[in-house]
């Protein structure tokens, strides 16, 4: 059974009396430890499809569901508490809390949780030694690289253990080498932790990782299936 | 010009619009600073205003007055004074205050109510000597009636029981000439009748209207002074040097007289109240300053939230000139308005203000008078452009820094993302350097001593210490956040996310939060240094009422109180209270005012042989003097209150100098003690010696001991019944004394304390807008804790925990300064401003009490900021992403 199911979405927005539509039916499934990118051009809506999907924004139509768990039913606070557990987010701008070291800002949704302190310190220190930052965990994101900064996003992402990564442009703010650093590294959670990724970008080279592509356009998937 | 304003309408109004609450806070903020400064301002001139006003408006055309060097002397003496006609014209003069007695016909105008005692200050001339220095003018008779003399005015005046009002006055009290009105001076009542009125010209004008004139004869029967004169009042003749004329004068005058100008008195009362008036000032000016930092903080927040729209104005062309006038213009705008409502919030407050402060200050002028003067005192132009020239400067002074810094934005901060990224704040050892500095320079300043009696130095060091306090916030708060971060996270459970948080955020914030977190620690410091300085007062005031008021019964004229220094107890009530079966002891007490090195002093006396039997005195030198007090009856001794040991530098066994009826004469201090009835000095000595050398004065007042059992109420009750008719006394119990007295120690801090609260509102209003401006800096970071699964309960914790961290930062630096303050308050500032020792007393209590009360208020305070930031859509953020 696919664990991600999107049905028939669609998002509108008013705007001044006329009526915008973001997405405009879009249904696809994901199996579990698939990698799925979602390519388009700048406003083809895979970034608002990828809000749809990672429980920040609810459809005008149509529904998702994740790990059998429809969106629609829940309230806001059931969907927080899905964001914790059961998605990681990994953004362009890497968005980072400044005011936390390397250490706290991944073990952020862990605490946010209610795990006990040292769990999740424990716990964020393996995700950290797992994508090679060990040695920084007392820093804070201004003293580190983009590169650096965006495994420590990724670590954050994958602490909790959820069903599934959204990366959001994840090499958009990064040169060439830490881009395929960052890809290098999400392609090897995929492998080995089995965690299920759906890639938005407008970057072939970062859709290469990927083994379905689905062609956005115009709030629509090209050819679905 | 225009295009300057129409940015300015664009870039900033339209801000303002938008941010009404936080501009309504700053204005409302200014407004309070700016009226309470207005307010004692207007308080502080009115009181002597008025005062000056009665002086001059009594005075009228008099060069000099000759007048007793102990108070009043003998009308013959002036029989010796033929001389002076040669300088001028000479008015022999009898004057005092008199207080209009229930049942006088008559009804207030304005209330319809039946009238009340007021106090007149009456005066008693010879009319055909004094019309040449004083302008009376008669209403009146007829429309078309020839103006009346002065032979006309004595007329009116020849019988003992004539009296003239002013106009003013009785249109106000519904008195018509030829009613009878009742005048109680010191503690005898007479009729009189009302024979004339005087128009509101000279003398008329003094204290709006409350002025009477008598025929002299009848002056010195009111006021039981036959066969005296209370000073001469002399016009020199045209071309008469005043110096030289004073200077000659003075030379050929007899023992026991001297020459005075006229604006003496008003001198004196200045220099009195002058300490008071400059305590309340400083006060003031705390709150006009909380107010400005208010300035400060919301064009910081403006900068801090539009980093990017000043980025993109000047991206577009924009001058770094044309930021900083934006800036500072949005400064000055809300300091316009907020002085504008500030003005009339004084003009209201000074009512109350002037109020308060008669009830402090022990001269009848400024008790009634100034609350006459302030209710129909409008605001001069002077205040006026004072009040704004001040306000604006120190708004551009504190706009000064967040302009500059608005300024030097730079057009790339226009681009997402850019300034993201912040360095997280370190301990610094510079700036504890500085705070203990500050504190060290804090404490040299308080060894110095007074400059023109006023305590410049004690306030100097008030403020290095409240500075010291300041540079210690960063620090402080750098602690309390890493402690609670690392250790308190720990141990909250669910909660500690939140603490992490909390804590994490305001440690990268110190920069921007420290001067809020000053601001509201040095206004809490001044609480509690207020409050532990007036805990410490009224403990020991508290403890000296219940030692050394020990009479059964106090009795004293109807026209003396705590605000009027007038009226003279009768033989008839002390010849009462002496026969009476249950009175032990009485124990009569006269006092004066005198000059002693230019300022006034009181001197008093009593008979020592009884004090020693019943009273009680708590003695600063020796501590048990009741030898050199015994020895002191009959001789030329005296014992001085600790006010007067200080202000002139005397110890035991020095010798003073008092002006008595036959000239300058020394005496012995044999005993200095502590006295909080009055800031003034004081020297008290025996009644035989003070009859020898002030044979004019009568006693003032007088202290009952009863026998043991008898019942004070009763006593009271008899003795009333047995004076009635011819004596005018208030008897009042020992325990209604000692209410009275802590009634008016409470009152007269009244004022302090709703000072400190303005100033901590103000403060409070700052902490506000400032986590408001923190939230909206991170509005991102909020965001994107919403977005990994924060809830919005733990968002609003975590700005309430904040808020609750500035609050306990605030108050622990507030309670550190306020204790440092405080000693300085009791042992430096109070010591040079009054010369009262306070014996320090520590009200845990009552710290506790507010430290609780300042957490959970800024606790409180921290809701609306978490709201806003619970409001933040984590999902517009996304899509901004």
């Amino acid at each position: 059974m696919p664990i991600l199911v999107v049905d028939n979405v669609h998002r509108t927005y008013d705007g001044d009396g006329r009526a915008v539509s973001a997405v405009r039916g879009v249904s696809f499934d994901a199996e579990t430890g698939s990698f799925i990118s979602l390519m388009g051009p700048s406003g083809c809506g895979k970034s608002t499809l990828l809000h749809i999907i990672g429980a920040m924004d609810r459809p005008t139509r149509g529904s998702v569901s994740l790990g059998g768990v429809t969106f629609d039913s829940l309230s806001e606070e059931a969907l927080a508490s899905l964001r914790r557990k059961k998605i990681g987010f990994v953004f362009q701008f890497f968005n980072l809390l400044p005011t936390l070291t390397v250490a706290e800002n991944v073990a952020l949704p862990l605490m946010l949780d209610g795990a006990r302190h040292s769990q999740a310190r424990l716990r964020a220190g393996e995700m950290l030694a797992r994508v090679g930052l060990s040695g920084r965990t007392t820093h804070f994101p201004a003293e580190l690289s983009g590169g650096e900064m965006q495994r420590v996003a990724v670590a954050r992402a994958v602490v909790t253990q959820p069903e599934l990564i959204l990366a959001d442009e994840p090499t958009g703010n990064l040169d060439t080498d830490n881009g395929t650093e960052i890809m290098n590294l999400l392609a090897e959670l995929n492998r080995e932790l089995g965690l299920t990724i759906i890639l938005a970008t407008h970057s072939s080279d970062a859709a290469r990782y990927a083994s379905r592509t689905l062609q956005m356009r115009d709030g629509l998937i090209e050819h679905p299936e | 010009m225009t295009a300057y304003l129409a940015i300015f309408k664009q870039f900033i109004l339209r801000a303002l619009a938008r941010e009404k609450l936080r501009a309504s806070i700053t204005v409302l903020g200014i407004s309070l600073g700016v009226g309470v400064a207005i307010a004692i301002r207007l308080a502080n001139a009115s009181a002597l205003e008025s005062f000056r006003a009665a002086t001059d408006s009594i005075a009228g055309e008099t060069s000099i007055q000759i007048a007793g060097t102990a108070g009043r002397f003998d009308e013959m003496l002036l029989a010796d004074l033929g001389w002076l006609r040669a300088y001028g014209q000479v008015s022999p003069v009898i004057t005092g205050f008199a207080k209009i007695e229930p049942g006088t016909e008559g009804v207030d105008s304005k209330t319809g109510a039946a009238f009340r005692g007021t106090f007149l200050q009456v005066l008693g001339v010879d009319v055909l000597r004094d019309w040449m220095l004083r302008r009376y003018r008669l209403l009146r008779v007829s429309e078309n009636g020839p103006e009346p003399t002065a032979r006309e005015l004595l007329t009116l005046l020849a019988d003992p029981q004539s009296v003239v009002l002013t106009e003013q006055f009785a249109r106000r009290h519904g008195i018509p000439i030829g009613s009878r009105i009742a005048l109680l001076a010191g503690d005898a009542r007479r009729d009189f009748i009302v024979r004339g009125l005087l128009l509101d010209e000279g003398p008329a004008r003094a204290l709006q209207g409350n002025f009477a004139l008598m025929d002299i004869a009848a002056a010195q029967l009111a006021f039981n002074r036959i066969g005296l004169l209370d000073r001469v009042d002399v016009k020199l003749k045209r071309g008469l040097d005043i110096n030289a004329a004073e200077a000659e004068i003075g030379g050929r005058l007899p023992v026991g007289l001297t020459v005075l100008r006229p604006e003496t008195g008003y001198g004196q009362v200045e220099k009195m109240i002058s300490a008071f008036q400059f305590n309340l000032s400083a006060l003031g000016s705390i709150a006009l300053l909380v107010g400005l930092f208010l300035v400060y903080n919301t064009v910081s927040i403006s900068v801090i939230t539009r980093r990017e729209e000043i980025g993109a104005l000047r991206a577009v062309g924009g001058g770094r000139l044309l930021v900083l006038a934006l800036f500072l213009s949005e400064a000055l705008l809300m300091t316009i308005v907020g002085t504008v409502f500030g003005l009339v919030l004084g003009r209201l407050m000074a009512s109350v203000a002037v109020r308060v402060t008669a009830t402090t200050v022990e001269t009848f002028y400024i008790a009634s008078a100034a609350t006459e003067t302030i209710a129909r005192h409008s605001l001069g132009s002077i205040d006026i452009l004072l009040a704004f020239a001040l306000a604006l400067t120190l708004a551009l002074v504190a706009a000064a820094v967040p302009a500059l810094e608005a300024s030097r934005v730079r057009p790339i901060e226009a681009m997402r993302g850019a300034e993201r990224l912040r360095r997280a704040f370190k301990p610094s050892t510079k700036q504890l350097v500085i705070s203990l500095a500050l504190f060290a320079l804090g404490y040299g300043f308080s060894w110095f001593g007074p400059v023109n009696n006023l305590p410049i130095f004690g306030y100097l060091a008030a403020v290095a210490l409240m500075f010291g306090g300041a540079f210690l916030v960063p620090n402080v708060l750098w602690l309390s956040c890493a402690m609670t971060g690392r250790w308190v996270a720990r141990v909250m459970g669910r909660a500690g996310v939140d603490c992490m948080l909390a804590s994490a955020n305001l440690r990268a914030a110190i920069p921007r939060v420290s001067i809020s977190v000053a601001a509201l620690a040095v206004a809490l410091a001044m609480m509690v240094a207020v409050s532990i300085m007036i805990g410490s007062f009224r403990e020991t005031v508290s403890y000296w009422v219940g030692e050394t008021m020990v009479a059964d019964i106090y009795a004293r004229p109807l026209t003396r109180s705590s605000t009027t220094d007038e009226g003279e107890i009768s033989e008839l009530a002390i010849a009462a209270a002496k026969a009476d079966p249950q009175v032990a002891a009485v124990y009569p007490f006269s006092t004066q005012q005198l000059n002693y090195q230019g300022e006034p002093i009181v001197v008093g006396a009593g008979d020592f042989e009884t004090f020693l039997k019943y009273g009680r005195l708590l003695f600063k030198s020796p501590a048990n003097p009741r030898d050199e007090i015994q020895a002191a009856i009959g001789r030329d001794s005296v014992t001085v209150n600790e006010s007067f040991a200080l202000r002139f530098k005397k110890r035991v066994g020095d010798d003073i100098e008092l002006s008595t009826a036959a000239g300058a004469h020394q005496f012995r201090i044999v005993a200095i003690y502590y006295d909080y009835s009055s800031s003034r000095g004081w020297a008290v000595m025996d009644q035989t010696t003070y009859a020898r050398h002030f044979p004019y004065a009568r006693p003032t007042s007088m202290s009952l001991y009863l026998e043991p059992g008898a019942d004070a109420a009763e006593v009271i009750d008899r003795l009333s019944r047995a004076v009635s008719g011819g004596s005018q006394v208030l008897f009042a119990t020992n325990g209604a004394l000692k209410r009275e007295v802590m009634r008016i120690f409470d009152s007269t801090f009244a004022i302090t304390y709703a000072l400190e609260v303005i100033a901590i509102a103000i403060a409070a209003m700052g902490v506000i807008t400032t986590l408001i401006a923190l939230i909206l800096e991170r509005r991102r970071e909020i965001a994107l804790v919403g977005f990994l699964g924060a809830t919005r309960s733990q968002i609003r914790r975590m700005v309430v925990i904040e808020a609750f961290l500035i609050g306990g930062v605030s108050q622990t630096i507030g309670v550190l300064i306020g204790f440092m303050l405080s000693m300085v308050l009791i042992y430096v500032i109070n010591v040079q401003s009054f010369a009262w020792t306070i014996q320090f007393h520590f009200p845990l209590g009552f710290l506790i009490q507010s430290s609780v009360l300042i957490l959970g208020v800024t606790a409180v305070a921290g809701l609306y900021p978490a709201a806003r930031a619970t409001r933040i859509d984590a999902v517009r953020f996304a899509r901004e992403e």
